[in-house]
């Protein structure tokens, strides 16, 4: 028997819905403003759970020296590692060793400073360090404290979570998170076939001997799924009646508790969910039960019954969604960035833009954070998602769910300073994050880096940046990829043995143009997209006036946006002939005349 | 073996003095504040590794190993974002082995959260003590 106090709360919300999130560029809460994408530094890949207060105000002191704060890094981020690894009469508090003098005092330091301060909490019941303080059923008395601290912005993780199989939650909690195998279902004396008589929508279910496995949504934690299309199934069945009435159904059902089979269910007629509950529990995966009856209302003639289950992403959209609701609660004048970080898992751009200002698409880009003397090790490429390419190959195709009035993918914080990665590679990853309107928090300890020198250039390099920040707020769209493909737009590509191009428009009606060799090797073929292919990929982005300038001017003046060269051309052709290994040209094009 | 008596261990298998166990780890940043609030707690596998790890870094200055993706092969590496580096480097160094599961055609794992019995705690001390000699 499963109690009240382990499940998830019941959906009264239907803003909260799956059949909500598409088409619905409505926030959930009306002070949710539109705003570029956050800018700042994070302890995590710094200082890993090693960040302290001392370190923080020496992070504090070089921004100020660098004036990095001028460029727009203002959020100063304490992630975890930073509390007391349990409560004090019930409240949060600062790890006494690391942070002696609390909170308040580490914010009134940062602001002092004239930067912005922002913390980090976990939705599950621990936070990903093992410490026992997880918002969960906290978020009352922790987002008032949160308010009390004067935080700017925060970022939610997702470890220790209820509801989902995430990290170091129960894997078993995979019961709320896919519906059971359904064989069939039964209506007023007629049965109708998982496999014969339903389909199934999208990709993640699918058929095995006489019944449907898999009903529930796609893990995206891992790169191994693509964020474009369909990331959720339902079985659906066509059930034609004569009468309208109550009529009873019966499923046919065999529950599990691992990815792929769960016990939780969903029942809609139409686009009313009549049903959503956790069902009994059977013997095995394979060992087939009729529910207890469920009374359906049906209209003559055709029915549409979805059987489903969409509470992975419904549960965790609900979680954070309670956490924004207690901050606007306790602080309703506050202007707070909120970080979504469940690492893609929900598939977040679906629902994302509904509550925060940013999603993380993966896990982590690195595990091998630094700590004070040791600069962390990070990677070009990778079989998971820790590197930089893992990121950017599967940011570079979510561009249409990103937006100024959405929010931003996020595909986690620069890893520009630490080992394993080059210059080049560093020059790469910068201009990848700001064609993609990414958040740029950077993650090195800033005390290496000095005015004038590589790392300061990077991340300082103003056109860059004003290609993050650009007012028009649109992430640029892959327009080319050496690789053969049906769409270089939506096309999920981990091979990186290839050039992309990407187009992304300005608000004064200029284009930035970016190649990437992301190989290891130079790209010696010349790489050529024109005018006409910029427009047809991107022309719908720009306001019409713009477009068509773009389209007809005679002349375009390209600035190179790493060697400042300025040059004019008539032509209608963007082309280099090769490009080094792991490196990038960043052009931004005016149409002159 | 306790938190406690397992950072007694490592400092008496280094040589170093053992009056407040906590002290030397909570200011060099080798300790978290939770092996002090926590500190008759049985240790966990991850945690041995954490502070062996941590240990070498901070007070030996053995510097990380780069390349971790052989770690790859322990199968919950990744479920653990905030010791996965500690576990690799153990891992890798040879002081910590994996465990190996014979189920789903058989794979390696670290087994975040088990324990282990002393005998093998023991070893894990002289292997890391053995890697600092060697340096």
């Amino acid at each position: 028997m499963i109690m009240d106090s382990e499940r998830p709360s019941q959906i009264t919300d239907n803003r909260l819905r799956f059949d909500s999130f598409q088409g619905s560029d409505k926030p959930l809460f009306p002070s949710k403003k539109q705003r570029l994408p956050a800018m700042g530094w994070n302890s995590w890949n710094a200082f890993g759970s090693g960040n302290t207060e001392e370190l923080t105000k020496a992070m504090i002191a070089k921004i100020k020296e660098l004036g990095l704060d001028d460029y727009g890094y203002k959020y100063i981020v304490l992630d975890d590692g930073c509390y007391r690894p349990e409560r004090v009469n019930d409240h949060l508090e600062s790890d006494p060793v690391k942070f002696p003098s609390g909170f308040k005092a580490m914010a009134d330091t940062v602001h002092a400073a004239g930067l912005k301060f922002g913390m980090y909490n976990d939705i599950g019941t621990k936070l990903c360090s093992g410490a026992k303080v997880g918002i969960y059923k906290h978020e009352k008395i922790d987002c008032e404290d949160y308010i009390n601290w004067d935080i700017d912005f925060i970022k939610v993780d997702n470890c220790y979570y209820m509801w989902d199989n995430a990290t170091f939650a129960d894997p078993e909690n995979a019961i709320y998170s896919y519906a059971p195998n359904i064989r069939s279902i039964t209506i007023a004396g007629s049965t109708y076939s998982a496999v014969k008589d339903a389909d199934i929508t999208g990709t993640r279910a699918s058929v095995k001997d006489d019944y449907v496995t898999f009903i529930g949504t796609f893990d995206g934690t891992a790169p191994d799924h693509s964020p474009v299309g369909n990331r959720s199934s339902e079985l659906v069945f066509e059930v034609e009646t004569d009468e309208p009435g109550i009529y009873e159904l019966v499923v046919s059902y065999a529950t599990g508790k691992e990815e792929g089979v769960g016990r939780w269910l969903q029942i809609a007629v139409n686009s009313d969910v009549v049903f959503d509950d956790m069902m009994p529990e059977t013997e095995s995966p394979e060992s087939f039960t009729d529910s207890a009856p469920i009374k359906l209302k049906l209209v003559s003639g055709f029915n549409k019954i979805r059987i489903m289950n969409h509470r992975r992403q419904e549960n965790t959209l609900n979680s954070y969604t309670e956490i924004r609701k207690e901050l606007e609660n306790f602080g309703k004048d506050r202007d707070i960035v909120f970080s979504i970080c469940e690492w893609g898992k929900t598939q977040p751009q679906n629902w994302g833009h509904l509550v925060g200002d940013s999603w993380r698409i993966l896990n982590d880009i690195t595990f091998q954070v630094g700590a004070d003397g040791n600069n962390g090790t990070a990677a070009w490429e990778g079989d998971y998602t820790t590197s930089i390419t893992s990121q950017y190959n599967k940011a570079v195709i979510m561009d249409e769910f990103a937006g100024l009035d959405k929010g931003w993918n996020d595909p986690d914080m620069l890893v520009i300073g630490m080992d394993g990665i080059t210059e080049t590679m560093c020059k790469s990853h910068m201009a990848m994050w700001c064609m993609m309107n990414s958040p740029l928090m950077l993650g090195m300890d800033l005390r290496r880096v000095n005015k004038g020198d590589w790392m300061y250039n990077l991340i300082t390099n103003e056109d860059l940046i004003a290609l993050d920040q650009d007012m028009l707020g649109v992430q640029a769209k892959r327009i080319f990829t050496t690789i053969n493909c049906d769409d270089p737009s939506t096309e999920y590509i981990r091979d990186n043995n290839r050039v992309d191009v990407l187009a992304k428009p300005l608000i004064n009606g200029d284009v930035a143009l970016a190649i990437f060799n992301l190989k290891s090797e130079e790209h010696s073929a010349r790489i050529s997209v024109s005018v006409d292919q910029i427009i047809s990929a991107i022309g719908n982005k720009m306001n019409k006036s713009a477009s068509d300038r773009f389209k007809n001017a005679s002349t375009y003046q390209m600035k190179d946006l790493f060697s400042k060269e300025c040059t004019d051309t008539s032509e209608k052709n963007f082309s280099i002939d090769s490009i080094s290994a792991c490196d990038c040209v960043v052009y931004r094009i005016s149409p002159v005349a | 073996m306790t938190r406690e008596k397992f950072i007694k261990r490592l400092l008496e298998v280094f040589g170093e003095d053992t009056g407040d166990v906590f002290s030397n780890g909570l200011e060099n940043g080798w300790l978290e504040f939770e092996d002090k609030l926590y500190h008759e707690d049985e240790i966990n596998r991850k945690n041995i590794a954490r502070i062996i790890h941590m240990y070498l870094l901070k007070v030996k200055g053995i510097s990380d190993l780069q390349d971790i993706s052989k770690a790859g092969e322990l199968r919950d590496l990744y479920d653990c974002r905030v010791c996965a580096n500690h576990i690799a480097q153990v891992y890798l160094r040879g002081i910590m082995s994996a465990k190996e599961l014979s189920v789903n055609g058989g794979f390696l794992w670290f087994d975040l959260n088990g324990e282990d019995d002393t005998s093998a705690i023991e070893d894990y001390l002289i292997r890391a003590y053995e890697i600092t000699k060697n340096v």
